[in-house]
């Protein structure tokens, strides 16, 4: 019996995609079988993030009016073993589908797969309602800064609520130097905020785009350091005890800056 | 600096002349002379509203003041308002200038009061009341959330988000919180945005009422 993770953040635009693509490879490449689902109807991105886009037939919502069956709907990655993508309808919107439906189409897919990853889309509404409602577990998303951890903050909640457990924590787009100089919140403001454990964080890159763009998961080009992240974050999905790295050390100098302009 | 005992405000409807409870009848005929005396700008020919906090003061005194307010400062007074409930004094963590009634037992009416614990951390969008009592918080209060209570608000952690204690009006209210980092602090009527505390961090905070007739934050001492 497979896990159900809802890849999820509130805020848009923080690397939902991004993470639910390298981490749906990452997980592969581990051989594990992994389905990645795209619960952003009308809005569908994975399948261009993981460039599969011109191999997309069916999609979740004909698997749901029962126009093809589920497995003929999902989409192979022919560079990996055991990833696949189920891609959401472009052309309906999110009020087409019902919570029970998602559920029902994530209690097949983990019954054949190791890993359902739903990438869910931005917001608390419709849209992430149905991406929940069939997980089990929740990867919350988010960028270092004041308005993506509110709204990381506010999900939370909702997750809670939903009695979504363990929710793990990913800090993207983290840049050590911001950080040195006093200009982006550190791992413990954000931890001292959320409040929820953290499983990974991951550099700024700016890879990310020529990566979206040419439809190639960045955890393909292993020198990466943010590729190295997201490997890292699927070893600790998996159960291995990895210690994160403290991306901020960058030195002795920036340290003892760091010790005598902190008030704390 | 304003004067505490009473104090002239201009509101929507007009001009109030808010006399705080536990006050003699001379006392607060000095402290309007005083307040008065203040304004650089004549009050001639205004019309005030005056506010009681509580009903301390008699009738006849009321009327007699009303006159005086008239005779003297050309005041007309065009309502009396008194508030039913008589209001508490502050709780005595630290000197204050409210004048603590030796008859009222803090203690016995802050027990009669049914107080609620929240065992979590309050998250953005997530909303705590207890208008009756006070609300205890063990965890945060993250940005976006909101606590109110009818009396104080107790928070184990770092107060992000927004506070409203005394949400019927008590001014006595406090908030105490390890740190301060809301957005938005209310007692009573009393607002303050995004006070900053400059105590350390980690020890103990307490929000009320000051001297100067606003929200302050400084560090609890226990009584």
């Amino acid at each position: 019996m497979g896990r159900v993770i809802v890849v999820t953040s509130g805020k848009g635009g923080v690397g939902k995609t991004t993470s639910t693509a390298n981490l749906g490879t990452a997980l592969a490449l581990l051989d594990n079988s992994v389905v990645a689902v795209d619960a952003d109807v009308g809005l569908r991105n994975l399948d261009i993030v993981m460039g599969l886009e011109s191999r997309v037939v069916y999609t979740s919502m004909d698997v749901i009016e029962k126009q093809c069956e589920l497995k003929k709907a999902l989409v192979k990655d022919r560079r990996v073993d055991g990833l696949m993508v189920l891609p959401a309808s472009q052309k309906n919107n999110k009020d087409d589908i019902q919570p029970e439906q998602m559920k029902a189409i994530c209690d097949k897919l983990r019954t054949m797969n190791d890993f359902v990853l739903v990438d869910s889309p931005a917001g608390i509404e419709r849209g992430f309602r149905n991406a929940s409602a069939g997980a089990d577990e929740a990867i919350v998303v988010t960028t270092p800064d004041v308005s993506a951890i509110r709204d990381a903050d506010r999900i939370i909640g909702l997750l809670q609520n939903a009695e979504i457990e363990p929710i793990n924590l990913i800090i993207n787009r983290f840049s050590p130097q911001l950080v040195g100089n006093g200009s982006m919140m550190d791992q413990a403001d954000v931890l001292d905020i959320l409040n929820i454990d953290l499983i990974g964080v991951v550099p700024e890159d700016s890879g990310v785009i020529t990566s979206t763009n040419r439809g190639i998961p960045l955890v393909y080009e292993e020198g990466s350091p943010s590729a190295q992240a997201y490997m890292r974050i699927a070893r600790r999905l998996t159960g291995q005890r990895i210690p994160i790295p403290n991306l901020e050390n960058k030195g002795l100098f920036s340290n003892l800056v760091n010790w005598f302009t902190k008030k704390r | 600096m304003s004067n505490s005992t009473v104090v002239l405000r201009a509101y929507r409807d007009g001009l109030h002349l808010i006399i705080r409870p536990h006050l003699s009848i001379t006392e607060v005929e000095a402290a309007i002379q005083q307040e008065i005396s203040r304004m650089n700008r004549s009050l001639t020919g205004a019309s005030v509203q005056i506010d009681l906090k509580s009903p301390t003061l008699k009738k006849e005194e009321i009327e007699s003041l009303s006159f005086k307010l008239q005779e003297t400062y050309d005041l007309t007074v065009r309502n009396v308002e008194i508030a039913d409930e008589p209001v508490a004094p502050p709780i005595a963590a630290a000197p204050t200038t409210h004048v603590i009634s030796p008859t009222t037992d803090i203690r016995n009416h802050q027990n009669s009061e049914p107080s609620r614990i929240v065992p979590h951390t309050i998250r953005s969008g997530q909303t705590e009341e207890c208008p009756q009592g006070s609300l205890i918080i063990y965890g945060d209060v993250n940005s976006g959330g909101e606590v109110r209570a009818g009396g104080d608000i107790v928070v184990l952690g770092t107060l992000r988000g927004k506070a409203l204690a005394g949400m019927n009006g008590r001014v006595s209210a406090v908030i105490i919180a390890m740190d301060f980092e809301p957005l938005h602090l209310q007692i009573g009527d009393y607002v303050k945005n995004s006070p900053v505390s400059q105590e350390p961090r980690g020890c103990l905070k307490i929000a009320r009422i000051g001297a100067e007739d606003a929200i302050t934050v400084e560090k609890f001492v226990k009584s």
